[in-house]
């Protein structure tokens, strides 16, 4: 009844995007209420989707229709919707949260003026790609709207390219992230693009249904498989800021806060994770492949917290978290997905019971994926209306924001505990999910998850030092230069959405004591895989084993030291940070906060390889290209030049060459017809 | 009867007398002139054979080139009066004329 118009929730903020950028101007609020509206429209009907296919006859079996698109020869590509319990969850918490940071930009963008025009219309265009790539039923259409997302996020970090407030340095910094931004994912979308070529040869189509059926997994050739799936994982490195082409997402915080808060949880970041979830029937077919995600997600955790530590600007702080919080989605779905894989390939009983382990660590990562969604969005709105109201980024002129701005306070420090991993908040239902999963990898499969679980275990004290730095750098101890100035707290606008969220921050952790498990499963099953359907409570055991292992406490004794040595540098001031790393000096310190020399490995590749192939390019256009069509020119032209001066201006000469021209054609016809007809 | 071979030989002897002044006179009127020759030892070629072969086609075709020869003297004239205002002579070699040439 309401599946039928899954095609809808995109479809509506593709409105809003076309009505808002022709007649945005005229409305109120500069069209910021049709985006609201359609955001809002587009979660209710996804809400009565996701309500009709969980209680209906098909579930969990997906949902799929398409329309016959264009052929090429025998591959047809399609559009349509596919729905499934991950598509529900994802449609569902994207279009809440987008619902409320367009609420929040009212206040947050008020003084913005006419240009709100713009930027009303590019969120919009950006929830579209967002919910267009959920409901896609296929990789091409996928991709399609995972490169409108990659358009927007371009267009919306560079929203204050043309003039910031903060002057031409800050604008001309935008541009630049923005570009970078847009450079470093394409570089991942390459790769997903080149993924999808493989995967089109190989099974003659890209939808879903086609790919995700086991026979035709079975018919494919397993190398060129794994070749295709590694791949499509570097577009998911790109999209989802992992190691080695993490760089952009920090520097995207030069956009305005609203964006950073839409593209760390909403949208376009939690992209790349999506795609991993969607392909698993893919990438879990072999377990190298599962292994190099892993790795590559426990690794990214690890080397953006690190980055965290010392930052001094409450949005990077922020987006270094996110950097790592995706690291552990993707080391998740690694862990999980290489037990699935190890366990397929072993069959059996025993196999069985490897699967399901590994299907948790598909649950622990969407899991994750959603809380990180209301926790980051909530912190990103509450350093939003920080920043609104003092003016500045910079953590050091804060301070003893508390007594000014109670609301946002509070919600953050929510969030913060969230993201901490504070027991029974949010953040910590999925984090050690996500660490008893990696654990149980390294217990059954390979040793290197336990070095990742280390990592993973390490990480998660860090995220607590450093969430809690920031929260008493901002909130706590004496006023700063920019306190004194503040304005208090912020509009309604942007109070009401911190408060709805940080219920959602505190709690989503609990929906999966009520069946979300089940929902975002993942079975294999003899007729191919499907996600959801498995028993409410599937995972339950890992929580009952999350209380009795010891291990689950180890790291909860290590969030709440970190929580501890924060409060004791920023707040008591009794213990000196600067006495660790020699007053900023130490050559840890530096390495953090340049991090890791990253920027500049950027730089250097891009100008050593970058800059050389655009000196080859220009060489073989300006002497190759052009030298062709400029000889061939100058050939034609003094070749005409010499020709002429056979004119030499006497007409007699001219009739003279005529005359004896007939002449001699005369002269020739005679003599052909007499030799020929022997006249 | 006079025989063919009388006309045809006389239009020859236009021809050549024609066409030894295209390429030899410098004075572009005598120029047109000897073309006019050359336009009409052809057009007696037309009627001798037209005669000879007891069919119209030959005097039909003479008037057209009549026709057009005189169009293109018109023509002629109207190019070499408006060299003559602008360069102020008529003489082929002259280089005032040969000049024009690109």
């Amino acid at each position: 009844m309401f599946i039928e118009y899954t095609y809808l929730v995109p479809l509506i903020p593709m409105l809003c995007f076309l009505i808002i950028g022709l007649l945005g101007r005229k409305t109120p609020q500069k069209g910021g209420y049709i985006a609201i509206a359609g955001a809002l429209i587009s979660f209710i009907i996804a809400a009565l989707i996701s309500y009709e296919y969980l209680t209906g006859d098909t579930y969990p079996n997906a949902v799929t229709a398409s329309i016959e698109w264009f052929s090429i020869g025998d591959w047809t590509m399609h559009l349509g919707y596919y729905v499934d319990g991950l598509t529900c969850m994802m449609m569902l918490f994207s279009s809440f949260i987008s619902t409320l940071i367009f609420v929040y930009s009212i206040g947050y963008m008020g003084e913005e003026g006419p240009r709100r025009t713009r930027y009303y219309a590019e969120v919009s265009l950006f929830l579209t790609g967002m919910l267009g790539l959920i409901v896609s039923s296929n990789f091409l259409e996928l991709f399609i709207f995972w490169e409108v997302m990659g358009l927007c996020s371009y267009l919306l970090i560079g929203f204050w390219s043309f003039r910031h407030n903060d002057g031409d340095a800050a604008s001309a910094n935008a541009a630049s992230a923005a570009k970078k931004a847009f450079l470093v994912t394409r570089l991942g979308d390459v790769c997903l693009m080149a993924g999808l070529f493989i995967l089109l040869g190989e099974f003659h189509s890209l939808d879903y249904t086609t790919l995700f059926d086991t026979a035709n997994i079975a018919a494919a050739d397993p190398d060129m498989l794994t070749l295709g799936m590694l791949l499509v994982f570097g577009g998911v490195i790109g999209k989802s800021a992992q190691f080695p082409l993490h760089d952009w997402l920090p520097d995207a915080m030069a956009g305005p806060t609203t964006v950073s808060s839409l593209i760390h949880a909403a949208t376009m970041v939690k992209a790349g994770v999506y795609l991993v979830a969607r392909g698993y029937p893919l990438f879990v077919q072999n377990p190298e492949v599962m292994l190099f995600v892993g790795i590559i997600g426990g690794v990214t955790a690890i080397f953006a917290a690190t980055m965290a530590l010392n930052n001094m600007n409450i949005k990077k702080v922020l987006a270094f978290s996110t950097v790592s919080q995706l690291g552990y989605m993707i080391l998740a779905l690694g862990a999980g997905g290489y037990l699935v894989a190890l366990g397929m390939d072993m069959g059996g009983a025993e196999g069985t019971a490897l699967i399901t382990a590994g299907v948790a660590g598909f649950t622990a990562g969407c899991f994750h994926m959603m809380n990180h969604a209301f926790f980051k969005a909530l912190l990103f709105m509450c350093s939003g209306s920080v920043i609104h109201a003092v003016g500045t980024e910079d953590m050091r002129e804060m301070g003893g924001l508390h007594k000014h701005m109670k609301i946002t306070s509070i919600t953050m420090l929510l969030g913060s505990l969230s993201i901490a991993g504070f027991p029974f908040f949010s953040g910590f239902w999925s984090k050690d999910l996500v660490l008893e999963i990696a654990m149980e990898a390294g217990h059954d499969g390979t040793v290197w998850f336990t070095v990742l679980w280390v990592l993973g275990v390490i990480t998660a004290f860090m995220t607590a030092f450093y969430m809690f730095r920031m929260w008493f750098m901002t909130f706590m101890g004496e006023e700063g230069h920019a306190s004194q100035h503040c304005h208090g707290e912020s509009p309604k606008t942007m109070t009401v959405p911190l408060m709805i969220l940080s219920v959602f921050a505190v709690a989503s952790g609990f929906l999966i004591l009520f069946g979300l498990d089940g929902v975002v499963s993942f079975n294999v099953t003899d007729a191919g895989f499907v996600v959801g359907g498995a028993e409410a409570g599937g995972v339950g055991h890992y929580f009952e084993h999350l209380f009795t292992n010891p291990y689950t406490y180890l790291t909860i004794v290590l969030a709440l030291l970190g929580i501890g040595i924060a409060y004791l540098m920023y707040v008591k001031k009794s213990i000196n940070p600067g006495k660790f790393n020699k007053d900023g000096q130490s050559w840890i310190y530096r390495l953090f906060a340049n991090r890791w020399y990253f920027p500049e490995l950027y730089n250097q590749i891009s100008w050593k390889i970058g800059y050389g192939v655009a000196r080859g390019v220009n060489y073989v256009d300006r002497q190759v290209i052009d030298g062709t069509v400029n000889g061939l020119s100058g050939a034609v032209v003094g070749g005409g030049d010499a020709v002429s001066k056979m004119q030499t201006g006497h007409v007699q000469d001219y009739s003279s060459v005529v005359l004896i021209g007939v002449a001699v054609l005369s002269v020739v016809l005679i003599a052909i017809t007499v030799i020929l007809g022997g006249m | 009867m006079i025989p063919i071979e009388y006309f045809l030989i006389l239009g020859a002897i236009l021809f050549a007398i024609g066409a030894y002044g295209v390429v030899t006179k410098s004075n572009a009127i005598v120029v047109l002139m000897c073309i006019e020759l050359m336009l009409n030892a052809a057009n007696i070629n037309f009627v001798a054979f037209g005669a000879f072969n007891g069919d119209v086609i030959g005097q039909a075709f003479v008037v057209m080139t009549i026709s057009v020869a005189a169009a293109e003297v018109a023509v002629g004239i109207a190019i070499l009066l408006n060299a003559y205002k602008l360069r102020k002579t008529n003489d082929l070699d002259d280089a005032e004329l040969t000049s024009m040439r690109w």
